[in-house]
């Protein structure tokens, strides 16, 4: 663990890829012992960060010290403290589930790994499958593995990338104890990125929301939440409607679009309603949505967009399927 | 979730902070072995490696099985009597295929980039010149599974063989020296690609020329100036030489020494600049 107590410190911290930004001069402070969130929609960077905190791809500009270690000078040493489960959960499908584990064990240097493999495949309930290769596993239990295998050599700090995706409820709560007793436990520090608004809210200790490789706010859950002095209406017309005629609207204090929808900024969605049903009319308006005060209203106050575009499910879905396909076959 | 305290039973699970750490050999050993075990339970892998050399052997040995004893006489040189056609193709096609086996060492990298193992493999503090060198290791050693195959029908083919324990020996390390030089040479070629097509366009390259200005197929005694000028430092000729004055002379000279001694040297240099290289350009995806 590092000196001065950060589990990972990072100033400036920029990735370019051609003339792509995809981390851009990202300051980031995780005290060790903690769960750090970072929430972002699709492409913001996280995954980017993530790479580049752990060595897996070079760092373009600032510096970073993960674990106590510089990760430009010393990567390996950085290396062996870290853990790393993939959104897109790689496996070697040839191998079983006690092979894979077995290669993860080889590439750590562990000596002495295999009373630990046996209560991690207990503990995720995989045990009667160890011998099947993994190829032939479920996806919950292929995440499961690829969480397994993140855990075997007692990372000081652990990179989840969407842990939960793609996951049913009752995996993703498993998880979600699993990952706040890793921590609570043991000390280990937990980096994770998501788009699900609920879990870096339950599981985080702090966050960050991250658009466009750029932090646009830090703090803890609560404090982000009160930093937001306005409720968020979130209204979608059958017909074309004049942005003026909701700018009209007493307590409205800013509109803006988002593809067919618009977002209202109202000081109490409350008082607001009333008066937007007054103002239109009511059969035109085919969906509508009320945020009151949470990470997805933060991110809407400050990018005028959401993290969780509605239906959003049903993409990560698709998301997660295409990757799983693709490290598949 | 069955498990009633999750934190209970992990905080069981972990002992003192991970001191027990083995030496690097681990990760060579651990690489080499997830190659040879992806390479022996691939029936398809098996069959590819088999049957090339084996079709070489039917359609290219069957084709000049034709031609009479005197012509082939005066075509394959100081052939003691009785030699075949078979006989003589058998120790080059053999070179031939530990050359173009590195085409799969290079094809099972990519695939490693592609389904992002790469990372996996990569996130663990092994280092790039590791998995470059169990990559080329894999690979040659895959390229061995053809000999005794090759000898069993060669054999069945009618071919007599001839060579001391000894000589086989060296004609064996030969074709190591050469699949290792040359899996080491596709490897370092190929270490900063993703594309699926590389290793088949490098292969084309790089195989076909090399092949047939080898003396593998046909003596180079019978190849213009520029062609001998190719097969004077082709290893693949070397190694064929090599083989065929053991398999079909059943000799082994101070000229074979010197061609192993050359295969020992393609192998180093080229197994030193592929580590060089991709240790630099081994990409993660
Ligand atoms: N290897 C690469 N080459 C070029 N561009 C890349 C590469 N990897 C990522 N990018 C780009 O960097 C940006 C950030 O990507 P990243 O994968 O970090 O996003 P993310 O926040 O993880 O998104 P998601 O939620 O979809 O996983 C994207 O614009 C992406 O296209
Ligand atoms: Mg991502």
């Amino acid at each position: 663990m590092s000196a001065n107590g950060w589990a990972i410190h990072a100033q400036g911290l920029t990735k370019r890829y051609g003339s792509l930004v995809a981390v851009d001069h990202v300051d980031l402070e995780v005290p060790a012992g903690s769960v750090f969130g970072l929430l972002g929609p699709n492409g913001a960077g996280k995954t980017t960060i993530i790479k580049v905190l752990t060595g897996l791809s070079d760092i373009t500009e600032g510096t970073a010290h993960v674990a106590g270690y510089d990760v430009r000078r010393d990567p390996m040493h950085v290396k062996q403290r870290v853990g790393w489960v993939a959104a897109e959960v790689i496996l070697d499908d040839d191998l079983s589930g006690w092979e894979n584990l077995w290669l993860q064990a080889k590439l750590e240097r562990l000596s002495d790994w295999k009373g630990r493999a046996e209560q991690l495949l207990a503990y995720f309930e995989l045990t009667d499958r160890r011998k099947d290769k993994v190829g032939t596993y479920s996806t919950g239990m292929r995440k499961k593995m690829e969480i397994a295998l993140a855990l075997l050599h007692q990372p000081e700090v652990i990179f989840m990338d969407e842990p939960t995706i793609g996951l049913d409820a009752n995996v993703r709560r498993m998880l979600w104890e699993l990952i706040t007793g890793v921590n609570k436990q043991f000390g280990v520090t937990v980096l994770l990125t998501s788009h699900y608004i609920e879990e870096a809210d339950v599981l985080c200790d702090r966050v960050a929301i991250i658009d466009h490789g750029r932090f646009v706010a830090t703090g803890t859950p609560s404090e982000l939440k009160g930093r937001v002095k306005a409720d968020f209406v979130e209204i979608e017309t059958s017909e074309a409607l004049d942005p003026a005629r909701l700018r009209a609207i007493a307590g409205v204090t800013d509109v803006r679009s988002q593809g067919n929808a618009w977002i209202l900024r109202v000081g109490s969605a409350e008082e607001a309603l009333p008066r937007l049903f007054h103002a239109l009319q009511t059969d035109r308006i085919r969906r509508i949505n009320v945020e009151k005060p949470s990470l997805e209203s933060v991110f809407i106050d400050i990018t005028g967009k959401r993290i969780e575009q509605a239906g959003s499910d049903v993409q990560d879905y698709r998301k997660f399927y295409l990757n799983v396909r693709r490290a598949r076959r | 979730m069955t498990t009633a305290n999750p934190t209970v039973t992990l905080r069981a699970t972990v002992p003192v902070r991970a001191d027990g750490r083995v030496g690097q050999f681990s990760q060579f050993s651990g690489l080499y072995a997830r190659e040879l075990l992806k390479t022996f339970r691939n029936p398809w892998v098996i069959v590819i490696t088999l049957v090339q050399p084996f079709m070489w052997l039917a359609f290219f040995g069957g084709m000049l099985s034709q031609v009479s004893s005197a012509q082939l006489d005066e075509f394959l040189l100081h052939a003691p009597a009785g030699t075949s056609y078979l006989s003589f193709l058998l120790p080059g096609v053999l070179s031939t295929g530990m050359m173009s086996i590195g085409m799969f060492g290079a094809m099972s990298t990519i695939q490693d980039k592609r389904f992002g193992f790469m990372k996996r493999i990569l996130i663990t503090p092994t280092s790039k010149a590791t998995v470059y060198l169990t990559k080329a290791l894999g690979s040659a050693t895959r390229g061995l599974v053809q000999i005794p195959v090759m000898i069993a029908a060669a054999t069945a083919f009618g071919v007599t063989l001839h060579g001391s324990p000894l000589a086989w020996a060296a004609w064996i390390l030969g074709l190591v020296l050469l699949g290792l030089g040359f899996s080491a040479l596709f490897l370092a070629i190929t270490s900063s690609s993703t594309d699926w097509q590389t290793p088949g366009v490098i292969s084309n390259f790089i195989t076909m020329p090399l092949m047939f200005a080898s003396g593998a197929m046909f003596p180079a005694s019978i190849y213009p100036p520029w062609m001998r000028a190719i097969a004077d430092v082709n290893p693949v000729g070397f190694s064929a030489q090599l083989s065929r004055s053991v398999l079909t002379y059943g000799q082994f000279t101070g000229t074979d020494l010197t061609y192993l001694g050359y295969l020992g040297l393609f192998a180093l240099v080229m197994i030193l600049a592929g580590t060089a290289l991709a240790s630099r350009y081994l990409k993660v995806e």
